[in-house]
C-alpha cells in the first residue's frame, strides 16, 4: 500500500470516526422515538376536522411493556396530527410498527379514503395495518382495559387476526385491500365493526345495547388541547374518566337460531349466564403486565367483538353485515376453512338444535354467461360433524356422534343459502360489489363490461351449488 | 585410554585487538563505511544491492584466505579470526602418536559429551589418520562430513557443529555433535481436537521435517532447505509432494524466500509476511498449522509446506479461506454431522460480524428489523443509558478486546480475578448501575464468543467488527451493505499463489465445492480441489468398495 | 488481460439483470400498460433476446475483442471514438440506476429520511470495483448468484400466498399504444446484452455457450415476469403506487409474525447483489476508457467518473422524478440505439474479418518477437510491460491461473 492510499484510508477511517462518535447529525434514533402501534380516527367537534388517537407503546426495563394514548384534536389531515403530535410531545412518532388503524363510525359516513391516504402515501407507513370501523369513538376504544393486560392494539390486533379469519369469526382487512377495493373498478369495500362487548363490573342483562351503531349514545367528549391517555393495561389516567358504557349485552353473544357465534370460542360464551357465572374477563386484576400488575379485580376489564361487518361503497359505508351474514360471507368467499355453527330442526314434533363442526373443502363464485344472461354462482363443499346438541341422547347416539342427520344438513345449506340471499339483497340495494362482481365481469368477460358493468347487480341470477356432507 | 592427553583450552579465540591487528578487519571497516555511506546517499530501493554486493566481496576475500593450511595453528588461527565471541571455545588434545588435534565449538550448543567420546576419545587412542577420509573412519560417530572452506567450518560451528583439525591435515571434519534441547512433541494448544492425532510441531525443523516423513513416506516427499537471515542463519525448508504440487509455486516460494535479505527470522510468521502479496492486507493470504497431520494432509492435496527453524507454526499455501472453516475432526466424523458443523461455523462468524451491527442499526436507523415484542424489551433495556447504542456497544467490545487482550498474557493464577472483574464488575455491576444494558451485553458476549468458533480467523473478525460497528453506528444498515460489498470485492480480486481466495465459491469451481462449505462423503472425495492445479488429480481409486 | 468465463456471464443475466427490474420498474410499466405490464417487459425481454442472439452469434465467428474488430474496421483511432462513445453511454445509463438505488436504500433502509451522507460512501466502493476489471466482475457474479437465488425465491414465497393472479385478465386490454409505451419507457431498465459485446475475446467460446447464454437470459427474464406477475397479482390497481416493489411485496405475510419483518433480510442481501451490478455500467465505462488511452492507469478516470457521480448524486439529490421522466420519456431512443442498433450493426464488423486475419498475422509475429526479445533480455521486456526491474524483482510474477482459476 503506498502512502496515497495509506492517506486515503486514514482519512476515509477519521471521517468515519468522526460521523461514528458525533453521531447527532440529525439521527431519530430509538431513544427519541416513540413507537405508535394503532391510530384512531373520529370526527371532531369542529366541521370538517379529525380527532387523532395514537396509542404509544411505553417499554419498560423489566419488559412489561404499556401504553399511552395520544389524542390531538381537531386536525384535518393525519398527516398534520402526527406532526403535531411530534411537536407537542417531543417524541419523533414511529408508524413502522403501526398495526392497526381504527375508524370511527361518524368517519365512515364521509370517504374514507380522506383520512387513509396518509397511509399509502407515505414509505414509512405500513400499509400492511389491518384497518376497522368501531363503534362509538375510536380514542375511546383504544383506551380500554384488556381482560389479560395486554396493550389494548395487541388485544385488537389479535382479534381481527389471521386466525379469527380462519374461523370465520371475522371479516379481516390490511389497508392494500381495502385500497385494492377502492381503486378497483368495483369501488367497494368492507371493515370489521369493532364493538366493546362487555366490562366485567357493569356487564349484565340489563345493559343492553342497540345493535345498530350506538354513537348516538355517546355524549360529546371536550377536547380542546391534547389529551393523553394511558390505555390498558395502565388504564390510571385515561380510561376511569371515560364514560362506562356497556355497548353490546350477552344476550346478543347467546347463539342465535343459525350460524350463530362461529368459532371456537362460542361455547363457554353460550353457556354463560351473568348472574351465575362471573365473566372470565374478571381475572384481568391478575395481569402481570407492566403497571397493570398493580389493577386489581375491581379495574374494568373488556373484551372486543367485531362479528359485523361494515360495507362500503365509493368510501363511504353503506350497509351492514350481521354477525350470521358475516359468517356466511366468510364461508363463502374469505379465507375462512372451518367454522361453528347452529342448526335447528324438528325432530319427533321437538324442535333439537344441532351444534355444527363445519370444515369448508371448496369454495368457489363464478360468473357465466350460458344464454348471454350474466349468472352468478356459489359452489361450496363443506363437510361437517355434530359437535353438541341441546337435547339428551341415548348413549348410542352420542357413539355416533361425527354423523350428523340429513335433514340437519339440508338445514344447514338452507340457511346458509339464506343468509347469501340476505347479503346479495344488500348489495343489489347499495351497489357495494362484497362479491367483486364487477372485477370478475371485467376480467374474464372485458367486452361485456361497458354494458353490464352499471347494471350487473340487478341483472345477474344467483345460483347456489351448496352441498353440506356428513365427515367420515 | 589416556585421558592425559586430553588438554582442553577453554579461552576465548581472540580479542578484539587480535582480531583488527589480522588482515581481515578491512573487510568490517569497508562494510561499514559502505553501509554509512548507503544511508547518506544511495536510494532505499538500491541499499539491500549494495549490502548484497558488499557481502558478496566479504565472502569471496574470505574464500580467497581460507584455503586450508596443513599447519594446525594456522588453521585455528583463521578460524579464530572470524569467530571472536567469546562463547567459542578450542578442545586440544593428542593422538596416540601424540600428533596434535583441535575441536573448535560453540559453547552451549554442542553435545560435549558426546564430542568426547565418540569423536576425541577414538583419534586419541590410535595414531594420527593421514587424511580427513582416514579421520572420518577412525570416528565412532555417523554425523560427519569434511568441510570445503573455512566459512563453512565457521557456519557449523555456529551451528552447533563443531569442527576438527588435525595436524597436517588440511581440511576439518565436521562433527554433527549438536546439542538439542526440545520441547516433547505435545498436542498444541491453538488447536486442539476431540478426535484424531494428538501431535504437533515442535521449535526444532529436523523433528518436524521427520513427523511429516513420518506419515508421508513417499519417495515424492520433497524437503529443500534455504538459510534465511543475515545473522541468524535461520533453516527454512519447502517441503512439497514432487508428484502432486504445482512445481510453478515452488519456483516462485523458493525464489521470494532466496530474495529475503533480513538480520534474522524470529518465527516463521516472518516468511508468511515476506511471501504474501500483499503484506499489508488484513486477511490472510498463507495458511498455518501447528499440527502434522493437517499439514500432510494439505500437501497430499497438493499445497507446499514452509517450515523454519524455531517455530512449531508451518506455513501452507496457497490459502484458501475456506480452509479456516475446515476442522480435522470433519475427516473423522460423518459428513452430515461435518456439513453441520461447517454450516454452524459460517453461521457463527455471521453472527459475530453482524450482530452488532445489525443491533446498532437497528436502534438507530431501522426499529422495524426488530419484531415488535423484541423491540419493546430492547427499547425498555437502553431506558436511562446515558450512551447512544452505537457507543454503548462500541465500547463494550473494547472492553471484551481488552478482557481478552489480557486474558491470554496475564499469570495464570490471576485469571480467576479476571474472571470475577470480567463478569461481575463490567459485566452485572455496569447493567446495575446503568451504564450499559442487558441487551448489548448479551450481543457482545455472543458476537464475542461466536467468533471463536473459527479459531484462525479471530483476529480479522475482530477488527472487522468494530469496523461494522462505526459504520452502522455513522452510517446505518446501507454502511454494513457496502462495507460487505467493499469486503466481498477485495476478497474476489485476492489471491494467494495465483489460487483466487475465495475458491471454490469465487469463481465458482463445483467440482470443489465437495469439500467446503458443505462435506460429501468421501468416496465423493476422489480428487484434489481442482483451485490448487496440482499434477496428479485423483487421490481416492474407486475399483470397488469392498462390499 | 481480464478474463469473464462463460458460467459467470450466464450467471449474470440470471441473478443480476433482473434485480434492477425489481424496484420502480414495476410500477412503472404498471403505469404504461396496467395489467398487461408483463406483455410489455416480454417485448422488451424479446428484443433483447434478439440481439444477444446477435452478439452470440459474432461471438462465434471471432474471437477477437470488440476493440480488436473496430480497430480491424476503422483503424486505431476510429476505434478509440467508438469506445469514447460508449464509454460515455455507460456513464449517462448509469446514472438512473445510481439514483434509482439511492431511492430505494434512503426509504427502504432507513425509518427518517437520512442525510445524503449515508449514500456518498457507495462511491468509494464502486471506484474500488471500478479499479478491477472484468475478472470481478464474473466473481461478483459468481457470489452474486447463490445470494440472488436464495433471496429471490424467499421473498416469492413469501409473496406468492398473497398474490391474486387474475388480476393480469384481460389480456392485452391495453390499447397498443400503452403497450408499446411501456415498453419503449422501460427501456433504460433494460439493455444487458450490450454487456457481451465488450466481453468479447474475454472468454473462451465454449461448446454451447450460446445455447447457455440465452437460456440464462431466459431464465432471468422468467424470474422478472414471475415478480412483475407476482407483484400486480398483489397490488392490482394500486400497483402504480408501489415504490421500491422489491421491498413490500412480502411483508404482508411477515409483518404478523413473531419474527417480524424477516424478509427484509432477504431485501438487504437484494441490495448488496444491485450494488454488485450497480457497478457494472461503470466499470465498463471505466474499461472503455482505458482502451482510449491504452490500458492507462484504471485509477485516474474511475476516480473521475466517481467523484462526477458524486457530484450529479448530490445535484439531482430531489430530482429523481425529472430525471427519471427525461431518461424515460424524452430519451428512450439513446438506448434504442446503444443496446439495440450498434450491437446489431456490429456483426457488420466481421466484414473486415481479412483485414482481421493481416491483423492477426501481424498481431502473432509481435508476439513471436517480444518472446524472443524476453528470452534475449528480460529487461527488455520489463520494459515494454512497464514493470521496473525493482518492482519484478519485490513481488515475483505469481503463477497464471489456469483457465478455471482466472475467472
Amino acid at each position: 500500500m503506498n502512502k496515497f492510499w495509506t492517506r486515503v484510508f486514514l482519512l476515509a477511517t477519521a471521517f468515519l470516526l468522526l460521523l461514528f462518535f458525533s453521531n447527532d447529525f440529525g439521527l431519530i434514533d430509538i431513544q427519541k422515538t416513540s413507537i405508535v402501534t394503532a391510530i384512531g380516527i373520529d370526527t371532531s367537534e369542529q366541521e370538517g376536522k379529525i380527532d387523532v388517537t395514537a396509542q404509544i407503546a411505553i417499554p419498560s426495563a423489566g419488559g412489561n411493556s404499556s401504553a399511552g394514548n395520544v389524542t390531538i384534536p381537531a386536525v384535518s389531515t393525519i398527516g398534520e396530527a402526527i406532526a403535531e403530535f411530534n411537536r407537542k410531545t417531543g417524541w419523533y412518532p414511529t408508524l413502522v410498527h403501526c398495526r392497526l388503524v381504527i375508524l370511527s363510525e361518524t368517519c365512515a359516513d364521509n370517504d374514507v379514503f380522506g383520512f387513509l391516504d396518509y397511509f399509502l402515501r407515505s414509505e414509512f407507513v405500513e400499509d400492511s395495518c389491518l384497518v376497522a370501523a368501531c363503534r362509538g369513538r375510536a380514542d375511546e376504544l383504544l383506551a380500554a382495559q384488556t381482560p389479560v393486560g395486554e396493550l389494548t392494539s395487541s388485544a385488537i390486533t389479535k382479534v381481527l387476526s389471521s386466525e379469527a379469519q380462519k374461523t370465520g369469526l371475522v371479516c379481516v382487512t390490511n389497508l392494500r385491500d381495502f385500497a385494492k377495493g377502492y381503486f378497483s373498478v368495483s369501488e367497494s369495500g368492507y371493515l370489521p365493526v369493532l364493538s366493546i362487548k362487555q366490562e366485567a363490573e357493569s356487564s349484565g342483562p340489563d345493559s343492553s345495547s342497540s345493535p345498530v351503531f350506538a354513537c348516538d349514545k355517546s355524549g360529546p367528549i371536550e377536547k380542546n388541547e391534547t389529551t393523553v391517555r394511558r390505555a390498558a393495561p395502565a388504564a390510571e389516567t385515561g380510561f376511569s374518566a371515560q364514560p362506562a358504557r356497556t355497548r353490546n349485552n350477552f344476550d346478543r353473544l347467546r347463539a342465535p337460531s343459525f350460524f350463530f357465534s362461529p368459532g371456537i370460542q362460542y361455547l363457554p360464551f353460550r353457556r354463560w349466564r351473568p348472574n351465575r357465572n362471573p365473566l372470565p374477563v374478571s381475572t384481568a386484576s391478575q395481569s402481570q403486565n407492566g403497571p397493570s400488575e398493580q389493577a386489581s379485580s375491581d379495574k374494568k376489564a373488556d373484551i372486543f367483538d367485531a362479528a359485523q361487518t361494515l360495507l362500503f361503497y365509493r368510501g363511504r359505508r353503506v350497509e351492514i353485515l350481521t354477525e350470521e351474514e358475516t359468517l356466511a360471507f366468510n364461508l363463502a368467499d374469505t379465507a375462512t376453512d372451518f367454522a361453528y355453527g347452529d342448526v335447528s330442526v324438528v325432530e319427533n314434533g321437538a324442535k333439537v338444535t344441532y351444534n355444527l363442526k363445519i370444515k369448508i373443502s371448496k369454495k368457489s363464485q363464478k360468473l357465466t354467461f350460458p344464454n348471454g344472461k350474466p349468472v352468478f354462482t356459489f359452489t361450496i363443499r363443506a363437510h361437517a360433524n355434530v359437535n353438541d346438541a341441546d337435547q339428551a341422547f341415548d348413549v348410542q347416539k352420542i357413539a355416533r356422534t361425527s354423523i350428523v342427520p340429513p335433514q340437519v344438513l339440508r338445514a344447514a345449506e338452507a340457511k346458509l343459502q339464506t343468509q347469501l340471499s340476505n347479503i346479495l339483497q344488500k348489495i343489489q340495494q347499495t351497489n357495494c360489489d362484497l362479491f367483486e362482481m364487477k372485477i370478475k365481469l371485467k376480467r374474464f368477460y372485458p367486452k361485456r363490461y361497458q354494458s353490464l358493468q352499471n347494471s350487473i347487480f340487478s341483472d345477474v341470477q344467483i345460483k347456489y351449488d351448496i352441498k353440506f356432507d356428513t365427515m367420515h | 585410554m589416556r585421558t592425559d592427553s586430553f588438554h582442553i583450552s577453554r579461552r576465548p579465540l581472540k580479542s578484539r585487538t587480535e582480531v583488527f591487528k589480522s588482515g581481515i578487519p578491512f573487510d568490517f571497516l569497508k562494510i561499514y563505511i559502505l553501509s554509512v555511506l548507503e544511508k547518506i546517499v544511495i536510494l532505499p530501493h538500491e541499499r539491500g544491492k549494495v549490502a548484497q554486493t558488499c557481502d558478496v566481496e566479504t565472502n569471496q576475500k574470505t574464500k580467497k584466505k581460507s584455503e586450508f593450511s596443513k599447519n594446525l595453528q594456522e588453521n585455528i588461527d583463521a578460524v579464530k579470526a572470524i569467530l571472536t565471541a567469546e562463547d567459542i571455545f578450542l578442545f586440544e588434545f593428542c593422538c596416540a602418536d601424540k600428533t596434535a588435534a583441535t575441536v573448535i565449538y560453540a559453547d552451549g550448543i554442542t553435545d560435549k559429551e558426546l564430542l568426547g567420546t565418540l569423536a576425541a576419545r577414538p583419534l586419541a587412542q590410535k595414531n594420527a589418520p593421514k587424511t580427513l577420509e582416514e579421520a572420518q573412519k577412525s570416528l565412532l560417530f555417523p554425523e560427519t562430513k569434511t568441510a570445503q572452506s573455512l566459512q563453512q567450518v565457521c557456519d557449523e560451528i555456529l551451528s552447533g557443529n563443531p569442527a576438527l583439525f588435525i595436524d597436517s591435515i588440511p581440511g576439518a571434519v565436521i562433527l554433527g555433535t549438536k546439542k538439542i534441547s526440545l520441547r516433547a512433541v505435545m498436542e498444541p494448544q491453538t488447536s486442539i481436537t476431540v478426535k484424531g492425532p494428538r501431535e504437533g510441531f515442535i521449535e526444532d525443523v529436523k523433528t518436524n521435517m521427520g513427523l511429516i516423513r513420518k506419515r508421508l513416506k513417499s519417495p515424492a516427499l520433497q524437503f529443500e532447505t534455504l538459510q534465511v537471515g543475515r545473522v541468524s542463519q535461520s533453516v527454512v525448508v519447502i517441503a512439497y509432494l514432487d508428484n502432486i504440487a504445482d512445481k510453478k509455486i515452488v519456483k516462485e516460494v523458493r525464489k521470494r524466500i532466496q530474495a529475503i535479505d533480513i538480520d534474522g527470522i524470529p518465527d516463521s510468521s516472518y516468511i508468511g509476511q515476506f511471501l504474501a502479496k500483499k503484506p499489508y492486507s488484513l486477511f490472510k493470504q498463507i495458511g498455518s498449522t501447528e499440527k502434522p497431520d493437517i499439514l500432510c494432509a494439505k500437501m497430499l492435496e497438493g499445497r507446499i509446506a514452509i517450515l523454519v527453524d524455531g517455530s512449531p507454526i508451518a506455513l501452507t499455501l496457497p490459502y484458501l479461506l475456506s480452509e479456516d472453516f475446515q476442522s480435522p475432526q470433519d475427516y473423522f466424523v460423518s459428513p452430515y454431522r461435518a456439513t453441520i458443523s461447517r454450516i454452524l461455523r459460517l453461521f457463527a462468524v455471521l453472527v459475530s460480524l453482524y450482530l452488532p451491527s445489525f443491533y446498532i442499526a437497528a436502534q438507530l436507523f431501522k426499529l422495524q428489523l426488530l419484531p415488535f415484542g423484541l423491540l419493546m424489551t430492547v427499547s425498555g433495556g437502553i431506558q436511562d443509558i446515558p450512551l447512544s447504542p452505537s457507543l454503548e456497544l462500541f465500547f463494550l467490545l473494547v472492553v471484551l478486546e481488552i478482557l481478552i487482550e489480557a486474558s491470554v498474557r496475564m499469570p495464570k493464577y490471576v485469571a480467576l480475578a479476571l474472571s470475577v472483574i470480567g463478569a461481575l464488575v463490567l459485566g452485572d455491576t455496569a447493567v446495575k448501575a446503568g451504564l450499559v444494558s442487558s441487551p448489548a451485553i448479551i450481543i457482545v458476549a455472543l458476537s464475542g464468543i461466536s467468533a471463536y468458533t473459527v479459531p484462525d480467523l479471530t483476529g480479522t473478525l475482530s477488527v472487522i467488527r468494530i469496523t461494522f460497528i462505526v459504520v452502522a453506528g455513522s452510517i446505518g444498515t446501507y454502511g454494513i451493505l457496502l462495507l460487505t460489498a467493499l469486503i466481498l470485492w477485495y476478497l474476489i480480486s485476492s489471491d494467494s499463489y495465483g489460487t483466487p481466495l475465495l475458491a471454490p465459491f469465487s469463481p465458482l469451481i463445483p467440482k470443489d465445492l465437495s469439500d467446503s462449505l458443505w462435506k460429501t462423503d468421501i468416496y465423493d472425495l476422489n480428487t484434489r480441489p481442482a483451485v490448487l492445479r496440482g499434477k496428479n488429480k485423483f487421490r481416492l481409486k474407486i475399483k470397488n468398495r469392498g462390499n | 488481460m481480464d478474463k469473464i468465463s462463460v458460467r459467470q456471464i450466464c450467471f449474470l443475466f440470471l441473478a443480476m439483470m433482473p434485480l434492477t427490474k425489481l424496484i420502480l420498474y414495476p410500477a412503472t410499466v404498471s403505469y404504461w400498460s396496467a395489467n398487461d405490464l408483463l406483455l410489455s417487459a416480454a417485448l422488451n425481454f424479446v428484443a433483447e433476446g434478439a440481439i444477444l442472439a446477435l452478439l452470440l452469434l459474432l461471438t462465434k465467428k471471432t474471437e477477437k475483442t470488440f476493440f480488436d474488430l473496430l480497430r480491424s474496421a476503422f483503424g486505431k483511432i476510429g476505434a478509440k471514438i467508438v469506445y469514447g462513445i460508449f464509454a460515455l453511454y455507460f456513464a449517462f445509463s448509469a446514472l438512473l440506476p445510481v439514483l434509482e438505488h439511492k431511492g430505494f436504500v434512503l426509504q427502504i433502509l432507513y425509518e427518517n429520511v437520512p442525510s445524503i451522507l449515508s449514500f456518498v460512501p457507495l462511491f468509494g466502493v464502486t471506484f474500488f470495483a471500478c479499479i478491477k476489471g472484468f475478472k470481478t466482475i464474473g466473481r461478483t457474479a459468481d457470489l452474486a448468484m447463490p445470494i440472488f437465488l436464495l433471496s429471490f425465491l424467499g421473498l416469492l414465497f413469501l409473496s406468492v400466498m398473497q398474490a391474486d393472479y387474475s388480476a393480469l385478465l384481460p389480456i392485452a386490454a391495453a390499447p397498443p399504444k400503452r403497450l408499446l409505451q411501456g415498453s419503449l419507457f422501460g427501456l433504460p431498465w433494460y439493455g444487458d446484452s450490450l454487456c457481451v459485446l465488450f466481453f468479447l475475446g474475454h472468454f473462451r467460446n465454449e461448446k454451447h455457450t450460446a445455447k447457455k447464454i440465452l437460456f440464462s437470459f431466459g431464465g432471468g427474464a422468467v424470474a422478472t415476469l414471475l415478480f412483475l406477475a407476482t407483484f400486480y397479482g398483489i397490488y392490482a390497481d394500486i400497483a402504480v403506487k408501489q415504490q421500491n416493489a422489491l421491498a413490500h411485496i412480502s411483508k404482508y405475510t411477515t409483518a404478523y409474525t413473531s419474527l417480524g419483518r424477516i424478509d427484509l433480510f432477504f431485501v438487504f442481501a437484494l441490495t448488496l447483489v444491485s450494488i454488485f451490478y450497480l457497478c457494472v455500467p461503470l466499470q465498463l465505462s471505466v474499461h472503455c476508457v482505458r482502451k482510449i488511452f491504452d490500458d492507462c492507469n484504471p485509477v485516474f478516470p474511475s476516480a473521475a467518473l466517481n467523484l462526477a457521480f458524486l457530484v450529479l448524486v448530490i445535484v439531482f439529490n430531489y430530482s429523481y422524478l425529472k430525471i427519471q421522466t427525461l431518461y424515460t420519456q424524452r430519451l428512450w431512443w439513446i438506448y434504442l440505439i446503444f443496446c439495440y442498433a450498434l450491437p446489431a450493426l456490429s456483426l457488420f464488423l466481421l466484414l473486415f474479418r481479412r483485414k482481421d486475419k493481416t491483423l492477426l498475422r501481424f498481431e502473432q509475429t509481435e508476439e513471436t518477437e517480444n518472446k524472443n526479445a524476453a528470452e534475449r533480455a528480460p529487461s527488455l521486456l520489463q520494459k515494454k510491460m512497464n514493470v521496473s526491474p525493482k518492482r519484478a524483482q519485490k513481488s515475483p510474477s505469481v503463477p497464471k491461473n489456469n483457465e478455471r482459476g482466472a475467472s
